[in-house]
């Protein structure tokens, strides 16, 4: 396999660009002087800004080639991507506007800070970090892949494509130390708007260059591969894997802490309300990407590496050129969403691993400088990994939403539910983990999606031993349970305080 | 009344995306150039931010917002 130079300089140069306008994004010293600044921008950003933001944040490299391949080789099964991240937004309009409520009013800026000053417990805190932390990394890895694919498509023959990789991911972290969140919110800009036009480029021209156009491409697909089209009625990945695939993981999608870093940027909770309407729109474009893995499948000769599938379609149908472009920008959705998780990541070791737990009197100026150090750790580890032990990642990968989908109770439920105790909500969390696990180990999920069983243990758990603690629970109270439970309607707070 | 238009409303794309997949699961007819069940998936992408835009004005209209 020989690269394309012309297509290699556009991606080169494209990455460099982006890169130092994440370096100038963090002239003003000022983004770098708290963990609010840094971390979540001191919460200023408007609606359209925090729609890049996320959107760049959830759309990743890994979205594109993950499910191209997978509808490459399991046909419509991709498509679960698509109710997935509908509901996630819709779901997310009846929380997130009520969860940043309380993190703007008590200056929160983790999932686990939420958890431990509703709880009153370090221990929760710390364990929603770890799970937070441990799934990741495995995340930010999968980013790293993305990327390396592709400088592999776009460069063999010319560069070191490891070299590469390396330099790449060192420069991003550098630039997320320097520029916190506003670096890669900037840049999620361009990266938004590239992924718009180069996916619609992709979704139009595709099949005129291959079939002479969408409708004689799909009656193509309707004759030849009509397996392709629907998802299987039963079998280890039917329909019934489908849909709780699609449920659990629009419950995971905003306990991620790339995704609650997101959310905290924002500068109200009706900038979230009006978020939680406009992204599904995203997925216009996504459901038609999907299409483009069963081009691949009809076009690419039999025996292509289902994981390069939207990679060698694009190198066999563009030139120097427009390859450079669709290069750059899965290149760009790889780095950027890095750069979000990179901060969420250390902002859960720092606030909630190192503090909580190890030295819980670090001064305010040391704990910043240690979150942004945490940076080069985060993205050298997922290095690390990604390099040397990849297929140790292969199942983290695959647990990550089942594993994350278990601080829901912790996080979500507990904003409507006062008498909810901190021990039930840990033995939950904990049995969720252990049932989802043991059914990933060994393989007893009867067609259902792993994190499925484990949410219902959990919640099952919560339920079943609440009431052995509620006495205790109604008696204690914390500052952020007040403000959620006993506070008259009409002495609620303006959306920003001191506003 | 307005309480049940608000449940109908929430419950709806669950309900269609998730319940009546097993009825939607075929490609014919195909309607816009997508075969059905990419048709009725790329429908709620759409339909979707139309609930949420009526769940927030009912709340709206009720004061619960704040």
């Amino acid at each position: 396999m020989q690269g394309n130079l012309t297509a290699l300089s556009i991606t080169i140069f494209v990455i460099l660009t982006v890169v130092l306008i994440g370096f100038l994004a963090g002239r003003d010293k000022s983004v770098r002087s708290s963990v609010e600044e840094w971390s979540v921008g001191g919460r200023r950003f408007g609606g359209l800004l925090v729609w890049f933001l996320v959107g760049a944040d959830l759309y990743t490299a890994y979205t594109f080639l993950g499910l191209t391949s997978t509808a490459y080789s399991a046909g419509s099964l991709a498509f679960f991507a698509i109710p997935y991240s509908v509901l996630a937004f819709f779901i997310s309009y009846f929380f997130l506007p009520k969860l940043w409520k309380v993190a703007n009013h008590h200056k929160l800026t983790t999932l686990a800070d939420y958890a431990r000053e509703r709880f009153d417990s370090k221990l929760l805190s710390a364990l929603i970090a770890i799970v937070g932390v441990l799934m990741l990394i495995p995340y930010i890895c999968l980013q790293l892949s993305g990327i390396q694919d592709t400088l592999q498509v776009a460069g063999t023959g010319f560069i070191n494509v490891k070299v590469v990789v390396i330099t790449s991911f060192l420069l991003v972290a550098l630039y997320t130390f320097f520029s916190g969140i506003k670096g890669p919110t900037y840049t999620a800009i361009i990266k938004d708007v590239l992924v718009w036009a180069i996916m619609l480029f992709m979704v139009v021209s595709l099949p005129i260059i291959h079939f002479g156009g969408w409708n004689p491409m799909v009656d193509q697909i309707v004759k030849e591969a009509p397996q392709l089209l629907t998802i299987p009625n039963s079998g280890p990945k039917g329909i019934p894997w489908f849909i709780t695939a699609s449920l659990v993981s629009s419950l995971a999608l905003f306990m991620w802490a790339h995704a609650a870093t997101g959310i905290f940027t924002a500068k109200s909770g009706d900038a979230l309300r009006k978020n939680a309407m406009f992204l599904p729109l995203y997925n216009i474009v996504l459901i038609l990407v999907v299409f483009l893995g069963f081009i691949a499948f009809l076009v690419l000769p039999k025996g292509t590496d289902p994981r390069f599938a939207l990679l060698s379609l694009i190198q066999t149908s563009y030139g120097g050129v427009a390859q450079g472009l669709a290069y750059s920008t899965i290149a760009l959705a790889s780095l950027i969403p890095c750069s979000i998780m990179a901060i969420g990541a250390s902002n859960l070791f720092a606030n909630n691993i190192y503090r909580d737990l190890i030295n819980p009197q670090v001064k305010a100026s040391r704990l910043t400088m240690i979150t942004r150090g945490m940076v080069f750790v985060v993205i050298g580890l997922a290095l690390l990994f990604g390099l040397v032990f990849p297929s140790a990642l292969v199942s983290l990968q695959l647990l990550g939403v089942s594993g994350m989908v278990q601080i829901f109770p912790a996080i979500v439920i507990s904003l409507f539910w006062k008498n909810q105790t901190r021990e039930a909500t840990i033995i939950g969390l904990l049995a969720g983990l252990a049932v989802t696990f043991t059914v990933y180990a060994t393989g007893t999920s009867f067609g259902i999606y792993e994190g499925f069983w484990g949410i219902a243990a959990n919640f099952l758990t919560v339920l079943v031993l609440n009431p052995f603690f509620v006495k205790r629970a109604q008696a204690s109270s914390t500052p952020v349970k007040d403000y959620l439970f006993n506070q008259p309607a009409e002495e609620a707070h303006p959306e920003r305080r001191g506003a | 009344m307005k309480k049940i238009l608000l449940i109908l409303i929430i419950s709806l794309p669950f309900l269609a995306q998730l319940a009546v997949l097993p009825f939607v699961n075929r490609i014919e007819p195909v309607i816009l150039g997508l075969p059905f069940l990419h048709f009725w998936l790329f429908l709620w992408i759409v339909l979707t931010p139309l609930c949420t835009f009526g769940i927030y004005h009912l709340q709206k209209s009720k004061g619960g917002l704040h």
